[in-house]
This record gives C-alpha cells, structure tokens and sequence, in this order.
C-alpha cells in the first residue's frame, strides 16, 4: 500500500533499518501489573513533514520533536492540519486514498516510513483514540480490551488475556466500574466510559505512544475531567499527543503545546510554534500565537 | 462575524484598565489634600482625607471584582493574562497608597491646631509629597504607554524621596529638647514614612509595566538585596 501510493526522500535512518523495533514484544501478553510508572517511553522526530491528498498540500514542512513521557498537544483552527499530522504519525492516514508523506517520521530514530515497515506494525507500536468514542459495540467489554491481541495473532492463553484485560481496564481507569459485567457488549456503556474503553484496548497491546484525535469532544465535563486525570497518569508510561479544539484543554492536560495555522482556504497547514504549554499561554513568542490563544481570530 | 473577534471583552478589559489606573488620579487627589492639611496643620481638612479613602477603597473592591468576573469567565491568556495579573497587583498598591494619606492625615490632630512646627521640616514634608505625586502620575503613564524605561526611571525618583526622607530624620534629631516639637517632630517621621512607602508603591506599579511588556517579573530593586 505504501510503496505505490507514496513519493517521499529516502533517509539514512530507513537504510539501515528494515524493521520497527518492539522493544515490549515478548512482554506484551504478560500477567503481571501494569508496568511500573516512570518507564522511558519513545520520541518522535518529525523532519520536513508535507502531507497531501492528491495535489492538495495539506501541511507544509512540519518539523518537530515530540517528546516522551509529555503530552504534546496540537492546537489550531480547523482545517490546519493538526489532524492530517497527527495520523501521519502512525501511518493512518495512509488509509484515506490519495494521501502521501514527504519528510521524515522517526520512532526514537527508527524511520516509520522505511520501505521494510509494516505500517500495522507502526500502528501497534504508536496507537489512536478518536473523537468518537467507537468500541465494538456489540461485542463484550472484556473482547473489545482483548481484540487487539486476537489481531496480533499470537497465542495468548486465558489466563494470560484476562490479565491484559484486567491491566488495561485498570490502566484506563475503568476497571471497577465494569469488573462485574465484562460480558455486557461495549455499547452498553456512557460515552465517557466508551471512551475510556478505546483508550484500555489501545494500551492492551502495550504500545509506545498514545495519539488522541479530540478525545473529549463528545463527551460531557465530567467524563472529559476523567479523561485528562488519566491521560496525565498516562504519561508516566507513555509519549501522548492530543489534537484538542479545547485551548483550555491544551492548556490544563499537555506539557506541550504545538499551534498549527492556515495562511488561508486552500493554502497548506504549517507548525507557527511548539513551546512549553505555560509558555504558549502566558507569553508566546510569536503574534499569530497570541492572537489564537487570546480567541482573537477571525 | 464581528470584526474583531471577542470585542465586548477586549472593551471590558480596557474599560477595568482605565478604572485601575483611574485609581491612582484618586490618590493623586487625595495626597494633595494630605499635603495641604500637613502645611496648614488642617485638622478638618485631614478627616476629610480619611473619610474620603472609602472612594479608593471602593474602586478597589470594584475593579477587583470585575477583574476576577473576567478571569473566571473570559479564560484570558497570554498577554490578557498578563494585564490582568498585573491590574490586580496596581489595585492593591491603590488602596494601599489611600492608606498611606490616612496614615499621615491621622497623625495631623495629634500635636493640635497650632503646633510647634519646624518650618524647615515641613518644607521637606511638602517636598517629599510633590516628588510622590510625580511618581505616582509618571508610573500611570508608563502603564498606559507600557514604557518600561518610564517604569525603570521610577527607580531613579524614589531615590529622591528615600533621600528626603534621611533628611527629615537628621533633621528631627537636631530639634533640640523641647519635649512638645520632638512630639511634633516624631509625627511629622511618621508622615514622611509614609510618603516614602507610597513612592515605592508607585516603583511597584512601574515593575507591573515591565511584566506585562515583557513576560518577566523582576524587582527593580530589592530592598533585602540592596546592589
């Protein structure tokens, strides 16, 4: 799928390596508890990034490092690019047709773009939660945690599965909410809950970064509180990235803070300026910035 | 769409700006009746200073809450943050420079109507007021026209008064011992304690300048840690 469709500059990091490194693979179906907090997680190096559908260039030459165990949230008006960025980075959006990357997209300066990698792989490596809550709505609790280990197809026995289950479910802070019913399908659920289902299966297949595309959007104060108390513990474990229309969800949950912008309809989103969030939002350095963070746009 | 994007609040928040600084014409006023009444020895005229710092106190209650409402409902950041931040630090030096004119307006009724006075001591009162009410008008300005160096300048000024303000000391320790003029005298340090605490109010307010301008707060000078 890849090769066909996509027109980009070889790098040395993708000579020399064929193959995404999963450094947790054998671990991954393991019984025991969620892994200590504190584990270094990957970063991400993002060189010259330029997205486009068909002729159209949706971002121009993004070039940033997103750093582990922080959560870096993308901000910016719609149509920025913020979003085409963030699935760039676990090859997702490769699914739209059209789609093609130039530049340099690097897993702790392993190319995730090189010609060898499988971007399933890249995918399980570096997952997504979406806007939309979207569990498997008819499917049990417990099988929506554990679907991501039945896709990899390794042989995970029983008592090994009920463990990743029971992590993950703890991990996204779910766990006693629905330890007595993990056989109800996952659409039995809040929104809020659902969402946290999304974010137990993506952790069920321990992967290295988390990318959150709005998580919170349809969901109600409450539940998105809950959500930001466990992306904040997640970061201990994990590199996370949220695209976020919320500024003062940026400013509450991330460390971070990128801000896209569009110089007008039909022009290509680009990167204004990555900074410390407290920097971002008590003294930016550039006008546009100010002028975004300040609701002083249009 | 409007124009400018978010118009009513940016009008609010100027409106609160020019409220706060309002505050410091207030004070101007109200120094200027203090130095009166110290010139005079005007007992009436000195309550009518501390009957009349519930003005400044009011303005102070008043923008203080707008600014708050603001904050809680606005999300202001960046440089709105910033002036916020920084209007809730001037209202406080405000109310605290009203206090200040109390302050020497109380100690007036103390030594009568017709006290001892010390012309030359006085003089130096009237001179250290007239330095502080420049202070205070150019450190409203240097808000306005956030012109740092205006603000750094203030430094300069308040070493004027702290200078006055030595002087009145050497002075009251050379009036002699008649027991009533170093009563007399005594009040008359307090005032001028006053006077010095309230330019250094206005130096305050000018370190509020350089934080909104430039992001970073700093004292201009750092009277644990003279250089």
């Amino acid at each position: 799928m890849l090769g066909a469709a996509t027109k980009r500059t070889p790098t040395e990091a993708e000579e020399g390596k064929g193959k995404m490194t999963d450094s947790r693979a054998a671990t991954a179906t393991s019984t025991e508890p969620v892994a200590a907090a504190g584990r270094p997680a990957k970063t991400i190096e993002a060189r010259g990034v330029n997205l486009f559908y068909g002729d159209f260039h949706a971002v121009e030459e993004v070039t940033m490092t997103i750093e582990p165990n922080k959560v870096t949230a993308l901000i910016g008006s719609s149509g920025c690019g913020k979003t085409t960025f963030l699935r760039s980075l676990n090859r997702m959006h490769e699914l739209t047709p059209s789609a093609r990357v130039e530049g340099h997209v690097a897993l702790d300066g392993e190319d995730i773009y090189g010609a060898a990698v499988d971007p399933v792989a890249v995918r399980r490596l570096i997952g997504m939660v979406f806007q939309q809550p979207n569990p498997f709505p008819t499917m049990s609790i417990y099988d929506n945690v554990a679907a991501g280990l039945n896709l990899n197809a390794r042989k995970v026995s029983k008592a090994q599965k009920d463990g990743v289950v029971e992590r993950s479910l703890r991990g996204a802070h779910l766990w006693d909410e629905v330890k007595d019913r993990l056989d109800k399908p996952g659409g039995s659920l809040s929104g809020g809950q659902q969402q946290r289902l999304c974010i137990a299966r993506a952790i069920a297949v321990e992967p290295e970064v988390l990318l959150m595309d709005e998580p919170c959007s349809a969901l109600d104060p409450v539940a998105t509180l809950a959500i930001e108390d466990l992306i904040a513990e997640l970061k201990s474990r994990y590199t996370i990235v949220i695209v976020t229309h919320n500024m003062q969800q940026a400013a509450r949950a991330s460390d971070v803070t990128a801000f896209f912008n569009i110089e007008g309809t039909g022009k290509p989103g680009h990167l204004v300026e990555v900074g410390a969030t407290e920097e971002i939002f008590t003294k930016p350095q550039k006008q546009e910035t100010e002028d975004y963070v300040s609701g002083r746009f249009g | 769409m409007p124009e400018v994007a978010r118009a009513e609040y940016l009008e609010e928040l100027a409106n609160l700006e020019a409220s706060a600084l309002g505050g410091l014409d207030l004070v101007n006023g109200a120094l200027t009746r203090t130095m009166e009444a110290v010139e005079h020895q005007d007992v009436e005229l000195a309550q009518l200073v501390v009957a009349d710092d519930d003005r400044i106190d009011g303005r102070y209650l008043e923008v203080h809450q707008a600014l708050i409402t603001l904050l809680a409902t606005q999300s202001p950041v960046a440089t709105d943050l910033r002036l916020i931040s920084s209007l809730l630090h001037v209202l406080k030096n405000v109310e605290r420079m009203g206090d200040q004119c109390v302050n020497v307006c109380k100690v007036i009724p103390i030594s009568g109507n017709e006290p001892p006075a010390d012309e030359e001591m006085v003089q130096l009162i009237l001179t250290m007021g007239r330095q502080t009410k420049a202070l205070i008008v150019q450190a409203k300005r240097a808000f306005e026209e956030r012109d740092v160096e205006m603000a750094q300048d203030l430094v300069r000024q308040d070493d004027v008064v702290d200078s006055l303000n030595r002087d009145c000391f050497r002075l009251a320790l050379e009036l002699g011992d008649d027991i009533d003029k170093r009563e007399w005298a005594m009040t008359m340090l307090l005032a001028a304690r006053a006077l010095e605490r309230t330019a250094d109010n206005a130096v305050d307010i000018g370190e509020q300048v350089a934080f909104v301008v430039t992001g970073l707060f700093r004292e201009f000078e750092d009277a644990s840690h003279p250089s």
